[in-house]
This record gives structure tokens, sequence and C-alpha cells, in this order.
């Protein structure tokens, strides 16, 4: 069996400088027309002002420092069909009896870093249900390496996950996302269930890709509430004007990836847009921005590498969007957030998905639930896996 | 009358450097095994380009060569929007009643387009001559930014007549592909005083309307819903359709929907990363292109009349956005496709992206002219310019069914 490795990011000094040559080196945009707000992109003055904190405030070392402290580990993995995979992922366990593994996946433009709010939530204290919690950096993402052949899906994805937990001696697991909307990591743990239901034993997601039902004389088309008809108007509209990059991705990733690794300022504003766009008024400090942005851009395979996903998802005849919305008979949770709108759909569609352990509703969040409301998101899970939880004992310690 | 400025190109060698000291930084990414083209830009396509770009392409020398192009600029109000500057190629020919041509380029194109066109629209034998008018347009070349919302096809239209009627020309007739195809849609429609004929290398058309032209409609909805069964469609019109679908919907899209939603965040990169622009480029120079023989110096003058624009990389995205938004009213693509009672001369190309069938566009104005080539894309006036005159020459000459549409202006 391949060995565990203790890890701890490192990103090496050459680098650092470099980026700060580049940075200072930065052209911008000769302007932006006239009171575009956020319609055109990521206005000027924002994107200015966070690459001047970028060279003069903000401090990797520091944050590195920080990130270090959660337990991070590698192991090689072997997907059927490729080279030996370095993942890189946060392992922390808990020391309390009855703890469930449970297996974290990020989506783009996320990273395991989006489960550092829920580690503490999530250790069992004070008598609520405890998780063993596996967070990979998927590969091409933060400090797992790189793919280097064609057609990696998710398949793919959801062979390293589930690989990844067997190799922790994980043999029965809980899945849960930490990204949700048309995010990858969702539809992973769909594809985990789907493939892997001896071992995936019961799934949480907040991403709603699921069919409309068939609508008959037992299963009645029900009037929509307001805010589902809110949120299926903010999807179309995200449809029409907020699918540029996924549009890009799908189809020419290598031509955009020469821009996101050779410009620091461009890849910030790339990730950024998408970061107001899909959170809930999310107040981002500055340092919370760069540090999402740097995970992609000190990232093991480049900042290049992460968005071709959407290219072999996209062309992938077996395991793409369409059948991700197949029904998989493995219990699901479901968080749903006002502000996740890509491919959002009403509740009454989520039955499609798989037998519905429990479907919350809350006020506010968005895309990116576990780091704008982590005590949601953990709620939900303490909750489903804990006693008189829809999903209690599933998972076979 | 504004003030015709004869115009030099010289960046300033401040730009150069910087250029270069950006270029020895770049950070390349990755390529899959054998990913070929079809993932974009092919890194060793990419990385030969780049290391040429630092180490043996003279900008200045393409300067000068540009510099032979004969270039002026003026400035232009267009309502709304205050003044442009805008510049713009101008040959004159020593024919006193030479046709005034507009020729429009598009994305990513530029004025440099037109170089082939004027060598060979000088007139003399019995051949019509041409005034020759290239603009760069506004956020394009070395013509002026656009700084405030909502400058759509229209606006372009209006920039481009008043240019025309700025140097003296109260009517002429208008050549152009991509954007300028779509500009001169907009002319025909609402400066058709002045914009007297139009020729365009990219065919777009709507499905005919039943109301409008009963016998087209039904004629061409019969051999689209047998074209599963039947060979209704010629090959080319075939291959033609396929091509477009696969470019605005299929694998081509990416582009366009980008710049179309948010212009300003692809901008970021364009104008930071010299290779970034050069990929985003490049990958459309060859894939709208049919085999046309690319120097390298070619494909970096192309890029560094973005990289090196007035108004920047970032600008000329706009125009997708601002079209697409102008798409719910006045330029919608249902009004700039609709007829428009002037001569229209058309030009088939086997690889340009966007080409619709014939009779399709049959609605489109009073065809008078058709060509079909077995060779040429989306830059026919970069690769087929004897095509290109030779249909204006046709449809403009003595005999052609377009003579004398200009006032006065005969050609000869």
């Amino acid at each position: 069996m391949a060995s565990i490795r203790p890890f701890k990011i490192d990103v090496p000094d050459a680098s650092l400088a470099k980026l700060k040559q580049k940075l200072e080196l930065t052209r911008f945009p000769e302007g932006e027309v006239e009171d575009a707000g956020w319609d055109y992109g990521a206005p000027l003055q924002v994107i200015k002002d966070l690459t001047k904190y970028w060279v003069e405030e903000y401090d990797w070392r520091a944050v590195e420092k920080k990130l270090n402290a959660i337990p991070q580990f590698k192991i090689e993995i072997k997907v059927e069909g490729f080279d030996l995979i370095d993942i890189h992922f946060v392992h922390q366990k808990s020391d309390v009896k009855g703890a469930i593994p449970l297996l974290f996946l990020h989506g783009w433009p996320g990273s395991f870093l989006e489960v550092t709010r829920l580690l503490p939530l999530l250790r069992g204290e004070n008598g609520k249900q405890a998780f063993h919690v596996v967070a990979p950096s998927l590969p091409n993402y933060g400090f797992s390496g790189r793919v280097t052949k064609k057609g990696f899906g998710l398949r793919q994805y959801a062979e390293m996950g589930n690989k990844l937990m067997l190799a922790l001696g994980y043999n029965q697991y809980g899945t849960a996302i930490v990204t949700q909307g048309g995010d990858w990591g969702a539809l992973i743990v769909r594809v985990i269930g789907t493939l892997y239901p001896q071992h995936n034993k019961a799934s949480h997601i907040n991403m709603g890709l699921a069919k409309e039902p068939k609508w008959d004389s037992e299963n009645p088309k029900p009037e929509y509430t307001k805010r589902e008809l809110r949120i299926m108007k903010e999807a179309e509209i995200w449809q029409e004007n907020g699918n540029g990059y996924f549009a890009i991705q799908s189809t020419k990733p290598a031509t955009l990836a020469f821009s996101l690794a050779d410009s620091p300022t461009g890849l910030l504003a790339w990730i950024y847009e998408k970061l107001v766009a899909w959170t809930d008024e999310y107040p981002w400090t500055p340092d919370e921005i760069l540090t999402w942005i740097s995970i992609y851009y000190h990232s093991t395979a480049g900042p290049g590498a992460s968005i071709y996903t959407y290219y072999e998802v996209h062309h992938d005849p077996k395991f793409n969007l369409l059948s991700v919305r197949e029904y998989v008979d493995v219990p699901l949770g479901f968080a749903d957030f006002p502000k996740e709108v890509a491919m959002a759909v009403p509740e009454s569609w989520r039955k499609t998905l798989g037998p519905i352990v429990e479907d919350v509703k809350f006020e506010r969040g968005g895309h990116f639930a576990a780091w704008e409301r982590p005590e949601d998101i953990a709620g939900c899970l303490v909750r489903i896996f804990g006693k008189g939880g829809g999903a209690e004992g599933v998972v076979k310690l | 009358m504004s003030q015709v400025t004869p115009f030099t190109i010289d960046i300033e060698q401040s730009k150069l450097h910087r250029l270069h000291q950006k270029l020895d930084l770049t950070d390349f990414p990755p390529e899959l095994d054998q990913a070929g083209s079809a993932y974009g830009a092919p890194l060793s396509d990419v990385t030969r380009l780049a290391k040429y770009w630092k180490h043996g392409f003279d900008w200045r020398t393409q300067e000068a060569k540009l510099n032979e192009l004969p270039q002026f600029t003026t400035n232009i109000t267009v309502d709304g929007f205050g003044e442009l500057n805008i510049h713009f190629v101008h040959q004159r020919s020593h024919v006193a009643n030479a046709i005034p041509l507009l020729f429009i380029h598009g994305w990513p194109g530029s004025f440099i387009e037109v170089t082939n066109l004027l060598p060979l629209l000088k007139g003399g034998q019995d051949e019509p001559a041409f005034h020759v008018v290239a603009p760069s347009l506004p956020n394009f070349g070395f013509s002026s930014r656009v700084s405030k919302k909502g400058f759509g096809i229209s606006q372009y239209a209006e920039a481009c007549n008043k240019l025309m009627l700025a140097l003296g020309y109260d009517q002429y007739v208008v050549q152009g592909g991509d954007w300028g195809s779509i500009i001169l849609r907009a002319l025909g429609h609402y400066h058709s005083d002045h914009a007297r004929a139009l020729h365009t290398n990219m065919v777009l058309a709507g499905f005919p309307k039943p109301l409008n032209a009963p016998f087209r409609f039904i004629y061409s909805l019969a051999r689209h819903a047998l074209s599963g069964f039947l060979p209704t469609y010629t090959t080319s019109e075939s291959e033609s359709l396929a091509r477009a679908i696969d470019w605005r919907f299929g694998s081509g899209r990416g582009y366009f929907a980008q710049m179309a939603t948010k212009p300003q965040t692809i901008g970021y990169s364009l104008a930071d990363s010299p290779v970034g622009l050069l990929a985003w480029i490049y990958e459309k120079l060859m894939g709208w292109t049919d085999d046309y023989p690319w120097s390298d110096d070619e494909i970096l003058t192309w890029v560094s009349i973005y990289y090196f624009s007035t108004a920047g990389p970032s600008a000329a995205s706009f125009i997708y956005f601002e079209s697409e938004a102008s798409n719910r009213d006045r330029d919608s693509t249902d009004k700039l496709q609709a007829y428009v009672d002037l001569p229209i001369g058309l030009a088939y190309f086997p690889k340009e992206i966007a080409n619709m069938p014939r009779m399709w566009a049959e609605g489109l104005g009073k065809v008078i002219h058709v060509s079909e080539s077995s060779k040429g894309g989306h830059f026919a006036a970069l690769e087929r310019p004897d095509v290109i005159s030779d249909d204006l020459k046709t449809m403009f000459g003595k005999g052609g069914k377009a003579f004398g549409v200009v006032d006065g202006k005969s050609g000869y």
C-alpha cells in the first residue's frame, strides 16, 4: 500500500519573488466604461486595489504557517488508465467514539481550504456526532499532482476519492461536499454514490442539478414557492450572463490556460468575479480573496490545469452533467441556500436524485456555503448522521 | 469639418521595453499528452511564437511596413459618446471619380486586413478605381477607447458613416467581414442615403420569414425538413451550416460567450499577459483560416496591433457585450438581417465560420452578385484579396449591376 506522508505547504522563495516581479509589472486595462459596476466583469479599481494589496501587504508566509497548523498529508493514488497522482489532503481524525469518516470534495474555484471552517465543528464536541474528516485537493487543484492524460473526468475523480478513503482504512464512509452549484464536488459525490455504494453510504450536497420529475395524478406538479421562482429566475440569468467562463473552460481550456498561468491579476479577476457573484453578500477580506487565489496561483499543477475539468466532463459520454441527474440509491441530505443559483431546481425536483433524508432551506448563504455558513453545513451533517438523523447508522464503523 | 491629420504608428520605446520584460517572465501552462489543438492553442506553437517574439520579432520593422499604408486620424462625434479619435487607412485613387469604398474589419482583425486589397483597387485598364477607407473601429487599433456603456452596432455604424462624410464621401460602398459584416447591415438600414451598396464575406442571414418571403420560406423549410434523409443542401451548404453551429453553439462558442458577458474580466488577462493575448488570438488565426501560410511575423504583427492598441487589448472585447446587449432592440439580429433595399454582393468561402445558405441570404437585400470560392476562410481580404476585389470590380465596374450606384463616382 502506498505510504501516507505528512505534508506542509512550502511555496519556494523563488516563486514568491517572481510573483512579486510580475505583479509590479502588471499592465491593467486602459479603463472601463462609466458606471460599469460589475456588469462587464470585475471592476477596475477593485482589481487594482487587490493587486496593490497583493504586492505590498499580503503575507503568504503567514497564511502558509496558519494553513500548516491543519493536519495535511500526501499519498500516491493510481486511477485506472492514468499515472500515479500524488494526492494532497487534509485529515482530521476525531478522538470521539463513533466518529464517521467523511470525504469532503471541493469544486472550482474552491479548494481544500473550504473545509477548514468546518473542522472544529465536526470533532464531536459536546456530545455531537463526530467525524473523521478527509478533504483532498482534487487532482489538478491545490497541492495535488497534475493530470497528464486526456479523459480525467467525474469517474476518475470518484475513483480517486474512493481509493483515498480506502487507503486511510475507511471502508465505509459518508460523502459531503464543500461547495455546491455546478460544482464538481457535488457531481463527484453523485458518481461515488453510483459506483461505490458499498463504501459510500450517504451523501450531503447543496447543489440541485436534478431532472424535472414526471408529473402525474399521484405526483402532481406543485405550485412553486416565491423562493423557488426567484431562484429559478436567477438561474436563468446566470445561464445568460454568468456562463462565459463555463463555455470557454468546457471548450478551449488550453487557450485560456495561457492567460491564467501567466497573469496573476488575470487569474485574480477570473476567480474573484465568481467569489463575489456566487456568494450571499459575503464580506470577503483582501486576505481571504488572495488566499483563495494563491492556492490556484501556487498550485502544483499550475493555475491553468483546474479548468480542464470542465472540458473533460463536457466531453464524457458516460459521466456528465446529464448522467449525474439520474437516481442514485444512496441516502441524500440536501441543503438549499438562497444564493446558490447555478442550475438550481425546485425542491420537488430533488426527489429524482435519490432517497432524500433531509431537505433544509436556509435564509442566508450561497455557492461556497461551507465557507459562508459553516455552522449550517456542520449542523446538517451532525443532524443527519447523528442520533435520530436520516442517515444514522448507515455507516458501519 | 474636423481636421484630418496624417498618422504614423510610433509605439513608445518604453512600451516595447515593458513588453520584453513581461515576455521574459512568462509562465507557460503544461499541456496534456497528445492534446493536439482540440483543447485550444497548442503549447508548442505558442512557445515557439513567444520565443520568437522575445528574440527575433522586430516590431520596428513591422511598424515601418505598416507605415507604408497611408494613415490618418480625425475626430468624429458619435451621439451620446462625445468625440472619438478615429484612425484610418485612406488610399485615394488618382482617378478622381473613383468609387469611395469603406472597408470594415472585425475581431481579431484590424485595419491591416485591407493591405492586400489596396493594390488591386487602384483601377486602370478597364477596371473601376476605388478610394479606399479602412478605419480602426473605436476600441481597436489606433482609434480611441469608448468610455461609456452602450456603444453598439448602431454607434459603430454612425462612426463609420460620419468618417466617410468627414472625408467628403457623401455616398460610398461598403465591404466587410466579421463585425464588419454586421456593422454594414446597420449602415444599410440606417444610412442608406450614404451607404449605397454592401459586400460581405460572412453571409449571416436569418431563415426566410413566412410572411415576408412565403415561397422561400416553404422551399427552405422543405429542404431543411428533408435534409436528414436527402441531400437537399449542397455539400458546401451542409458543411457551412455545421461549421456555423459548431462555431456559435459548439466547440467554438467559448470566446464569444466570455467576451459577450464579462469582457472586463477576460480583459485583465489580455492586457497583462502578452502570451495570454497571443494564445487567445492565435487560436482563431489558425482555426478560422483555410491553410493560410501565416508567418510568425504576420501573426505577431496582428497580435501587436492589439497589444499596442490605443484602447488596450481588453477594450476590443466590449463589442461582443454591447452587441449582445443591444440585441434586444434597434440592433437586434432580426432587424439587421431584415431586407435592405440596396445592391448586395456575397462572397462564400469554404472555411468561413458562419455562412448561411444562399436561399436564406436572398432576404438580405438586392443580391446582385454571389461568388463561391473553393479556398479561403474568415479573413477573406487577407487570404483571397483577388476574390474580394474581383467581386467589387464586377459589381461596380462598367456593365456591373451596381455600376454608378454612387452618384457621380463611376470609378473611371
